[in-house]
């Protein structure tokens, strides 16, 4: 069977250059007979005259060969009919090469997107986008939120039980929740251990979007809000009868602070009895905050999450849209559906409804104040320039502000209107169609490549002001933004679809090979993976290189017990060097290496996939058939090493096997969850490998450091990691800004010492600039 | 021959199948043609306090009886009144007689030990069980010809804003309470909302479209595909949007007044205005089960509007007496039967959509009380009087009972749904089944 390995990086090759290799791979496999010809050689000999080289079709057959019909739908209709003069001149199998062929090579839809020069397509805005835009659209008429340094959250300690402020007697920082009284109170000489009660405030940062769950565990009453400051999340402030443990849940955008408030109360409601009934039995009292975030186990919610600030409330959405389009890699927002315009509809009636609910406080105009509705037609007309990215203009302004007041019956409705029509223009809902180029696309192509949401009032300005034009202008602008929550989550995000980990990959164990290694220690992996990435990024030098050379991982207790480190029992998470400096940065990072495995053995397979596909950047064609690997009982004197090169000896296997497996194979001294190992089978372990490289070159390492070094220093890797980013923060292909872009990207990356941060920079700043083809196109509406 | 004849009985009658139905009478309540029997309704009123016996309770027994003057506007409604004398509510433990007045009133089960600390007695939390009205819409939910969107409106007139025991009659089931909704324009928003947002969408569609235009002709060829696609579902949702309208067309949005704020003063619009959303809400079936809930268990209204410049609730603590309270706390009550009346009225004035007769025929409503009487916070003879034929009990008549548990009344009330409980709440309580004589 032939087996067809392309050494191309994605949309890096032209398509000349993407049909040569195509054409040498496949012909060299031994396994086709001498006097059978490939696909590509029976179509130049018997279809070019027609059809031509590309399948462009000639003068006596125009129509070029492009369509949606399945290589054996083709195969077939070719067999049939063609050669038009002779039908019978091929038969079945060479139908089918000549199918195959020109399925691949121009044909089908996607040979068309790869073989089409790249553009930058009209873009609506994404899922994660959307929202982010209609929380900062109206969280702008809120004010910022502050997250500095301070960690933990404000404790106020009450002897009453109401938080009558003469009654406080403590005033602290507490880094998290979790406090067990006893049968006294909280400092036994100055409460009364009958009554008293605490206050906790500040904010929570969400690391990632989705649903979040809140659990508060106590004997006592307590209140909890999250986000919306007016409603409880939890209200139990009946106590009634023996539940310990409340729980609800919230939906949270990435990289947002939220306020948060609990109140925990240990005394009666209702009538105050102490003086008839003085003296009741102590009681025990104690009180744990927790989450469980949409990835993980439920745990006290940590120190690193919480600050004492007080943050704004933010408005999330919670319409549920269909998901984006991810099939180059990265999600796009090249397509519309029904599902998606009624979302959309959705989600501006949602809008419109909390816009209305928030009135007063949002456009900062009391209900009974005289000059109301001026105030909130200057309010809509603040909320349609923020949404559209730029000033109305008369007109519009005319159409979104003025025209909706004159059909209103009241101001309430006449704002609503507002918001369902702005939120309903394709000046909002998609990228770049409302004017320029100018600067306030500038402004708006920064903000959306950091933050997947809309410009600031200091882009705004700077875009007003003629301050947004040179590229050190724009830089600065983006170092600025990159200091903000929201650029921190989209880059991590980035970062765990860079490993393949964004999906959150299944990492069950044979729980009897690996007992204990359950949800929590998966959850723990997860974190200690975020800090690492978290900690290379956002360190003074933010050197790639360290994510692929680090020695030492981030453990905790709980981790350093299945890891072999000794760690205290009360150890929180950091860092410490394991295996004697044979780790190499997420190389090894558990999580990563248990993700790449079987649920009892190690997988040189997903391993070297994962090493040729996201770190080198090649791209990889799926298996021919599905295989089940060997199970290891089947060969019980084998290693894994041993059972993969058995299992992929055959000729048809090797073309991409012979890439794929030395990359993994340097990880064999790392089992299925990523613990160290000497043996594997009872027999050592044996990681040697290589990679030949796209200049040639042929590279032997031995072991996770020389693999991590190799790669490190490899420009296949800096450039492969250069386009993944570019991608993931403009969502449009590179090649659209330029052939050689992508060069020039990875040279400055180099010349930095490959600091992420200035690399973020300098793509956010490069997609800023309209691409050259584009510059002519749009006219003024 | 009978008077209340089904619509399938009438489509039986004409020829016609079911299933042609709705293309021969295009009709949108096609719920009508599954009906095998009538449709049943619950309203649960509450008033605070306890009342004055001798102004509430009639002296006569049977279908002979003279309202008193608590009563005195049920007075056209009196044959199909029915008012139940001697139902006692025998729940104890924890709480003080208005914590379990109000919070056993439709459980029938004790309270959750907790922290919220009466006037007397131990301090309590929640009821350990869920309230009959609830029971009930859950059995009608159960079942899609008798369910409905909401299944059952929980009503409030001036309810604090505070959840404790004292202010919470309706549970979903055990520490679940559920809040009365006391806003009318939040009920409104609940039960019409979505319509009316859907008008405003449509009301706004023409400006959408020109928009879509303009932008549209302002980008290159290549990338029109992606707003002429979007351009298409903005005209499917256009489309939709009429159909919807077309639908709703049965049943008009009522209009309520505007800018009644929340205030003590104003709880006779609120009344009002709640009154008339239920009964709307029912002409629309959106639920077969209300309850409305005037202020909270010891509720302090004032009632400035009837001369009445005292809390309701310090008032229901005067001796009988002191004879300027008890008339007053009369003249409270009295109200409170208003607000019933002209909810009774309401019904019996609005047509049975589909049906024969007045949304009164087919609606029971209970008006009842937390106490027996303020003074003395006694939990025998809780008022209960009933009105409408909602329920097959046999109304025009004053019964009095030999302080029977009001766990049986709940029972009734479920067994008069086709819900053939043998307990609920304490079964200690649930005796010999439901109440007798009531049908």
């Amino acid at each position: 069977m032939p087996i067809v390995l392309r050494f191309q990086r994605v949309h890096s090759c032209p398509p000349a250059r993407l049909a040569l290799f195509a054409f040498a791979l496949v012909a060299s496999p031994g396994a086709a007979a001498a006097d059978t010809k490939t696909g590509e050689q029976i179509y130049r000999q018997l279809c070019v005259r027609c059809h031509g080289l590309g399948g462009e079709g000639s003068k006596k057959h125009p129509p070029p060969l492009v369509g949606d019909k399945s290589v054996d739908a083709l195969a077939k209709l070719i067999d049939r009919t063609m050669p038009e003069d002779d039908p019978d001149q091929l038969d079945a199998a060479g139908s089918a090469a000549v199918a195959a062929y020109i399925h691949d090579a121009f044909y089908s839809p996607t040979a068309q997107a790869r073989n089409k020069p790249a553009r930058v397509e009209l873009s609506r805005l994404t899922i994660p986008q959307y929202r982010n835009a209609v929380a900062d659209l109206v969280g702008a008429f809120r004010g910022p939120g502050k997250w500095d340094d301070k960690r933990g959250l404000r404790g106020e300690y009450f002897t009453g039980r109401g938080f009558e402020g003469n009654k406080r007697v403590i005033d602290r920082t507490d880094p998290e929740v979790r406090f067990d009284f006893g049968t006294s109170g909280p400092a036994p000489e100055k409460f009364d251990p009958h009554q008293f009660s605490i206050r906790w405030e500040g904010s929570v940062l969400a690391p990632e979007t989705g649903t979040y769950e809140l659990v508060v565990r106590t004997e006592h009453a307590i209140r909890l809000w999250v986000n919306d400051p007016r409603t409880p999340l939890i209200d139990a402030w009946v106590k009634s009868g023996t539940d310990t443990e409340f729980r609800a849940s919230v939906g949270l955008l990435a990289g947002r602070a939220y306020p948060l408030r609990l109140e925990f109360s240990k005394a009666k409601q209702g009538v105050d009895d102490s003086k008839t009934n003085p003296n009741p039995p102590p009681k025990k009292a104690s009180i744990a905050l927790l989450w469980k975030p949409p990835h993980g186990v439920v745990g006290v919610i940590p120190a690193r999450h919480l600050s004492p600030n007080r943050s704004p409330e933010a408005f999330v959405v919670s319409t549920a849209f269909p998901p984006d389009d991810r099939s180059l890699g990265w999600e796009r927002g090249t397509g519309v559906s029904k599902e998606w315009d009624a979302a959309t509809t959705e989600a501006a009636i949602e809008t419109a409804g909390y816009v209305a609910g928030h009135l007063a406080e949002l456009a900062g105009v009391a209900d009974a104040a005289p000059d109301r509705s001026p105030k909130l037609r200057e309010f809509c007309r603040r909320f349609a320039d923020r949404a559209f990215r730029r000033p109305l203009t008369d007109e519009q302004r005319r159409v979104f502000i003025d025209r909706q007041f004159e059909a209103a019956a009241d101001p309430e409705t006449a704002v609503k209107r507002v918001v369902l029509v702005v939120l309903k223009s394709p000046r909002f809902l998609f990228r770049e169609v409302g004017g320029g180029p100018d600067a306030y696309d500038t402004a708006a192509r920064l903000s959306f490549a950091l933050w997947d949401s809309l410009p600031d009032d200091e882009l705004l300005k700077a875009a007003a002001t003629g301050k947004l034009a040179a590229p050190d202008q724009l830089a600065a602008h983006a170092e600025r933004m990159l200091a903000d929550p929201r650029a921190k989550a989209k880059v991590r995000a980035f970062l765990l679809t860079w490993l393949k980990a964004d999906q959150v990959p299944d990492l069950a164990k044979d729980p009897k090979r690996f007992p204990g290694f359950g949800p929590e220690v998966i959850s723990d992996l997860r974190t200690s993976l975020d800090l690492f990435l978290d900690e290379v990024v956002w360190s003074g030098e933010s050197d790639f290189r360290q994510l692929l050379l680090a020695d030492s991982v981030h453990l905790n207790h709980t981790l350093a017990r299945v890891y072999g480190a000794d760690l205290s029992p009360a150890a929180g998470f950091q860092k410490v060097r394991l295996d004697a400096g044979k780790r190499a940065g997420v190389l090894t990072h558990p999580y990563l290496l248990a993700a790449f495995a079987y649920t009892g053995e190690s997988s040189p397979i997903h391993r070297g996939v994962f090493l040729a596909r996201g770190v080198l950047g090649l791209t990889l064609r799926p298996p021919p058939d599905a295989f089940t690997p060997f199970p290891a009982d089947l060969h019980p004197t084998l290693t894994t090493r041993e059972r993969v090169a058995l299992q992929t000896k055959p000729q048809a296997c090797i073309g991409c096997h012979g890439v794929i497996n030395p990359l993994g194979y340097t990880l064999e001294h790392f089992d299925a969850i990523g613990r160290y190992r000497e043996k594997d089978n009872g027999k050592p372990v044996d990681a040697t490998g290589g990679y030949q490289t796209r200049s040639g070159v042929a590279v032997k390492f031995t072991g996770a450091p020389e693999l991590g070094r190799f790669l490190a220093g490899s420009e296949e890797v800096h450039a492969a990691f250069t386009e993944h980013l570019f991608h993931h923060l403009v969502k449009q292909p590179v090649r659209a800004y330029g052939s050689h872009r992508l060069d020039e990207l990875r040279a400055g990356f180099a010349g930095n010492g490959f600091n992420i941060r200035k690399l973020i920079v300098a793509v956010a700043v490069v997609s800023a600039f309209p691409p050259p083809e584009a510059k002519s196109s749009p006219k003024k509406p | 021959m009978a008077l209340r004849r089904t619509r399938r009985e009438f489509v039986r009658d004409l020829g016609i199948s079911t299933a042609a139905l709705p293309f021969v009478l295009n009709l949108s309540g096609l719920g009508f043609a599954n009906q095998t029997r009538r449709k049943q309704r619950l309203v649960v009123m509450f008033s605070p306090n306890g009342v004055v016996p001798g102004a509430f309770w009639p002296d006569e027994e049977g279908e002979k009886f003279t309202l008193k003057e608590s009563l005195k506007p049920l007075a056209p409604f009196q044959s199909r009144t029915l008012v139940l004398n001697g139902v006692c509510d025998r729940v104890r433990g924890d709480g003080d007689s208005h914590m379990r007045g109000i919070g056993c009133l439709l459980t029938g089960v004790e309270l959750f030990p907790g922290n919220v600390q009466g006037g007397s007695h131990t301090p309590a939390g929640w009821a350990s069980g869920l309230s009959v009205d609830q029971e009930i819409r859950t059995h009608l939910q159960k079942d899609p010809a008798t369910r409905t969107r909401f299944g059952s409106l929980e009503f409030g007139v001036m309810v604090p804003d505070r959840a404790d025991t004292w202010t919470r009659m309706v549970y979903s089931g055990p520490n679940k309470p559920v809040a009365p909704v006391d806003d009318p324009y939040q009920m409104f928003a609940k039960l019409y909302g979505r319509t009316k947002d859907r008008e405003l969408l449509k009301s706004v569609l023409d400006d959408v479209r020109d928009d879509l235009k303009k932008v549209g002709g302002a980008v290159g060829a290549a990338d029109r595909k992606l707003l002429d696609e979007h351009a298409t579902f903005v005209r499917e949702m256009e489309k939709d949007l009429r159909e919807e309208k077309a639908a709703a067309a049965d049943h008009p949005v009522p209009q309520l007044e505007p800018g009644v704020k929340k205030e003590n003063d104003r709880i006779p619009a609120i009344s009002k205005m709640q009154i008339d959303l239920m009964v709307n809400g029912f002409a629309a079936d959106f639920a077969r089960v209300a309850t409305l809930q005037y202020t909270n268990s010891v509720g302090m209204a004032r009632m400035r509007w009837l001369g009445v410049t005292e809390g309701h609730h310090e008032l229901s603590h005067e001796p009988d007496k002191n004879e300027t309270a008890q008339d007053k706390l009369t003249k409270i009550n009295r109200w409170f039967c208003d607000q019933l009346a002209y909810l009774a009225k309401r019904l019996a004035e609005t047509p049975e959509p589909g049906g024969p007769g007045s949304l009164l025929d087919n609606t029971l409503i209970v008006w009842t009380n937390e106490l027996g009487k303020g003074n003395s916070h006694t939990l025998d003879d809780i008022p209960f009087v009933l009105v409408g034929n909602g329920l097959d009990f046999k109304m025009g008549r004053s019964v009095k009972y030999q302080k029977l548990a009001h766990n049986r009344l709940l029972l009734a009330l479920a067994h008069g749904f086709g819900h053939r409980l043998t307990r609920f709440g304490n079964p200690d309580f649930c005796g010999a089944g439901p109440l007798p004589s009531l049908t």
